[in-house]
This record gives C-alpha cells, sequence and structure tokens, in this order.
C-alpha cells in the first residue's frame, strides 16, 4: 500500500486526542465541584480511574469489538485484538492518518463515555461496584453501540448521521445514568437536607475545560486537517455559547438570578447537542441548536426533580434528552453544502433523514437502558451496588478511600 | 434560517431587560446555608 499518510492530518488528530483525553479529569473536576466536600475525592477518583481502566480495555478488546472487521452489522471481529495489526500504516477508516493515531482518538471517546455515567450514582455507588460496571458496560454498552454506528455496523449503514457521538456517547451514557439513578435509588436525606455543590469555582473550571477539549471531540472527528473541522469548531463553539445564554436565561426567569452554574451547565447541554450535528450544519442552524438544548435540557432536569429521581449530577437532563435533541436536529438541519458525504435534513427537503435519526435514538436509548439494567442487577447480586448507609453519611472520600481533599 | 437564528438571540436579549432582579442573599440565610 503506498503510503499516503498526511502530516497536517496525523498531527491534529493526535493532538485532539490528547484534546478529549483532558475533558475526563475536566469532568471530574465539573461532577467534583457539584458534590459536598466528603465525596469529592471519590467523585474525581471515577474519572481519573476510568481514564486509566478503559485506556487498557481498549487496546486489549475494546477497539476491536467497536471498530474490527464487521460480523452482520452488530459487532466487530476480534482480529484486532490487543491492537494486532494495528499499527503505523493508514487503516480502514481514516486513509490519511496511522491507524494508532486513529485508534486513540477513538479511545479518548471510549473513555469519557462512562465517565459521564458516573455522575448519577455519585455520593452513594461502592467502588467494588463502579469498577466491575464500567468494565461491563464498556464493554457490552459501549463498543457494540460504536461499532453499530462508526464501525460499520446497522445504524451507519441504514444513514444515520452522528458525527461526533450523539446518539454513541451521550444518548447511551445519559439514559444510563437515569437508569442507574432509579436502580441505586436515592441518596441518604434526599429532598430533606441541603446537598449544595460545595465549590461551584471547580465545576466552572471544570466546564470551561471541557468546552477547550470538545474542539478536539467534534472537529477531531473531521479526521483531517481542513474545512470541515474549521466548520465543526465555529459550530462547536456557537452552540456551547448559545445554549449558556439560553440556560442561564430561563433559570434567570424562572428563579429569579442569573445562575453562574447554569451557564456552566448550560454550555456543557450546548456542547453535547451539536455533537452528532457538529459535521453537517451551519452556524445558523448551530445557534438553533444551542437554543434548543437550553431549553429542553433545563426543562428535563426540573422535570426530573419534580419525579423525585435522584440523578444526583444531571446527567440525563444534559446528556441523554441534549443528546437526543441533537441527533434529531441533525436529521433537521444537515446539509450537503457543509459535508458533501453527508445527505441533507428536514430543512432542505429530505425528512427521511429525520426518521432515520429517530430510529438511531431509539434503538440507543432501548438498548443502553435494558443492558445498564442487567449489568446493575447483576453487580447487586454479586458485589451490592451501595454503600452501607453509616458510610454514606460519613462519606466516600473516607469510607472508599481513606482520605480527605482538604486539610483546611 | 439566518432570520430564525437572529431572532432567538433578539429574545434572549430582550429577557435580560425583562428578567427579575430578586434581592441579595441576607446574612441569615448566608448562615442558614452554611449550617446546613
Amino acid at each position: 500500500m503506498p503510503n499516503t499518510i498526511s502530516a497536517g492530518d496525523t498531527a491534529w488528530l493526535l493532538a485532539s486526542a490528547a484534546l478529549v483525553m483532558l475533558m475526563t479529569p475536566a469532568l471530574g473536576f465539573f461532577y467534583g465541584g457539584l458534590v459536598r466536600r466528603k465525596n469529592v475525592l471519590a467523585t474525581i477518583m471515577h474519572s481519573f480511574f476510568i481514564l486509566c481502566l478503559i485506556s487498557v480495555q481498549w487496546v486489549l478488546w475494546g477497539y476491536t469489538l467497536a471498530f474490527g472487521p464487521d460480523h452482520g452489522g452488530i459487532i466487530g471481529g476480534l482480529d484486532w485484538l490487543a491492537l494486532k495489526g494495528v499499527g503505523q500504516d493508514p487503516g480502514p477508516y481514516a486513509p490519511t492518518v496511522p491507524h494508532e493515531a486513529y485508534m486513540v482518538f477513538q479511545m479518548m471517546f471510549a473513555v469519557i463515555t462512562p465517565a459521564l455515567i458516573t455522575g448519577a450514582f455519585a455520593e452513594r455507588k461502592r467502588f467494588k461496584a463502579f469498577v466491575v460496571f464500567t468494565l461491563l458496560w464498556a464493554t457490552f454498552v459501549y463498543d457494540p453501540v460504536a461499532h453499530w454506528v462508526w464501525g460499520g455496523g446497522w445504524l451507519g449503514q441504514l444513514g444515520a448521521l452522528d458525527f461526533a457521538g450523539g446518539t454513541v456517547v451521550h444518548i447511551t451514557s445519559g439514559v444510563s445514568a437515569l437508569v442507574a439513578a432509579l436502580v441505586l435509588g436515592r441518596r441518604v436525606g434526599f429532598g430533606r437536607e441541603a446537598m449544595d455543590p460545595h465549590d461551584a469555582t471547580m465545576t466552572v473550571l471544570g466546564a470551561s475545560l471541557l468546552w477547550f477539549g470538545w474542539f478536539g471531540f467534534n472537529a477531531g472527528s473531521a479526521i483531517t486537517a481542513g474545512g470541515l473541522a474549521a466548520n465543526a469548531f465555529v459550530v462547536t463553539n456557537t452552540a456551547a455559547a448559545m445554549a449558556a445564554l439560553t440556560w442561564m436565561t430561563v433559570s434567570w426567569l424562572h428563579k429569579g438570578a442569573p445562575s453562574v452554574l447554569g451557564a456552566a451547565a448550560g454550555a456543557v447541554a450546548g456542547l453535547v447537542a451539536i455533537t452528532p450535528a457538529s459535521g453537517y450544519v451551519d452556524v445558523s442552524a448551530s445557534i438553533l441548536i444551542g437554543l434548543g438544548a437550553g431549553v429542553f435540557c433545563y426543562t428535563a432536569i426540573q422535570l426530573t426533580k419534580r419525579l423525585k429521581v435522584d440523578d444526583a449530577l444531571d446527567v440525563f437532563g444534559v446528556h441523554g434528552v441534549g443528546g437526543a435533541w441533537g441527533a434529531i436536529a441533525t436529521g433537521i438541519f444537515a446539509t450537503v453544502a457543509i459535508n458533501s458525504a453527508a445527505k441533507d435534513g428536514l430543512v432542505y427537503g429530505n425528512p427521511g433523514q429525520l426518521g432515520i435519526q429517530a430510529i438511531a435514538v431509539g434503538a440507543s436509548i432501548v438498548y443502553s437502558a435494558v443492558m445498564t439494567f442487567v449489568i446493575l442487577k447483576l453487580i447487586d447480586v454479586f458485589v451490592g451496588l451501595r454503600v452501607p448507609e453509616s458510610e454514606e453519611v460519613l462519606g466516600l472520600d473516607a469510607t472508599q478511600h481513606r482520605e480527605a481533599a482538604y486539610q483546611i | 434560517m439566518e432570520v430564525l437564528a437572529f431572532a432567538a438571540f433578539a429574545i434572549l436579549v430582550v429577557s435580560w431587560l425583562i428578567a427579575p432582579s430578586r434581592p441579595p442573599i441576607t446574612t441569615v440565610e448566608t448562615e442558614e446555608r452554611a449550617a446546613a
């Protein structure tokens, strides 16, 4: 095979992989600021531990399950177990970069996705249960769905558009978070005592770093260092800003003050929503997607709170609803004027794309919900999901890790 | 599309002008929060 590797594409993809890597510890800080001080280390540890765990799982069997040669549109084969055959020459997915560069870029997506779920079971899950859950969930939920959409599987064959992970990353994690919150049950004292964020500054810093890393997430998904990456970068920034402004405005009108944490959460919601669309829509569409993200995600969170579901850090509202909105919005606003390899959406005369997007959303929701429920129930039987009530009251930092975050 | 984008942003700007201004949190409320 002639060497077709592009230095520019390779440099951009490796830099993007590093940007996406930063998102997982950034998520740890985003979530860490939102919990009570007795649980901050345990919460940050969720993200940091997943970075380590899935980095190894991905090279051993995750990548080949997700991107290995297709088996019936359902799962990848074991041909690339332990990265056998994945080397410095280009692979089948990206003709201008080393296969290893593509693999490590995808690894960072596999890392952050289960980390997103941890916000739902924060402050009450046993560390051992969390470890087993993450390994099983990555293998039986993330890897197959990534194959369906990006690895030559049935959703990709159907024509579903998901540029950077609206279905693969955000719907799967958001829906699984809701299932986890329901299966684990509410935290001790939920609804009776204040559970205010212990450090809002940490959360805003985490959101800012997530925003920074998201440029690699979306613009890196172009896989080339060209115009498509530039468009993805611009619409990503615009949607994040618009969603932050919208969330802040809605919460201001609703609760009487422009919330700082609301602006941070809104930015993340906008980033989530633009993720599947970022390679297919123009900047005007990104403003409307950001507006929708701010309104829909804020409303969803108010609804889950009213229903007394203890999704501790609002993962379903931001990632499940934001991801679903982004996937549907892709079917509305996609245009071949931005990406000639894609298809037009509803507003450009192709309503069928909206139907395909709806199928992708529905399939992701049903599969991740059922699998997550089964995995959690199995873990509950063999390991136990929650810490005892006495340990929950003391806090997970002391009881799970025998450490304290602050000495002051 | 462009018209909708401008309209969306205009709605936000108008909302900021009419949004309510809640009184600042009092010292008592701050202490209650800390105690909780």
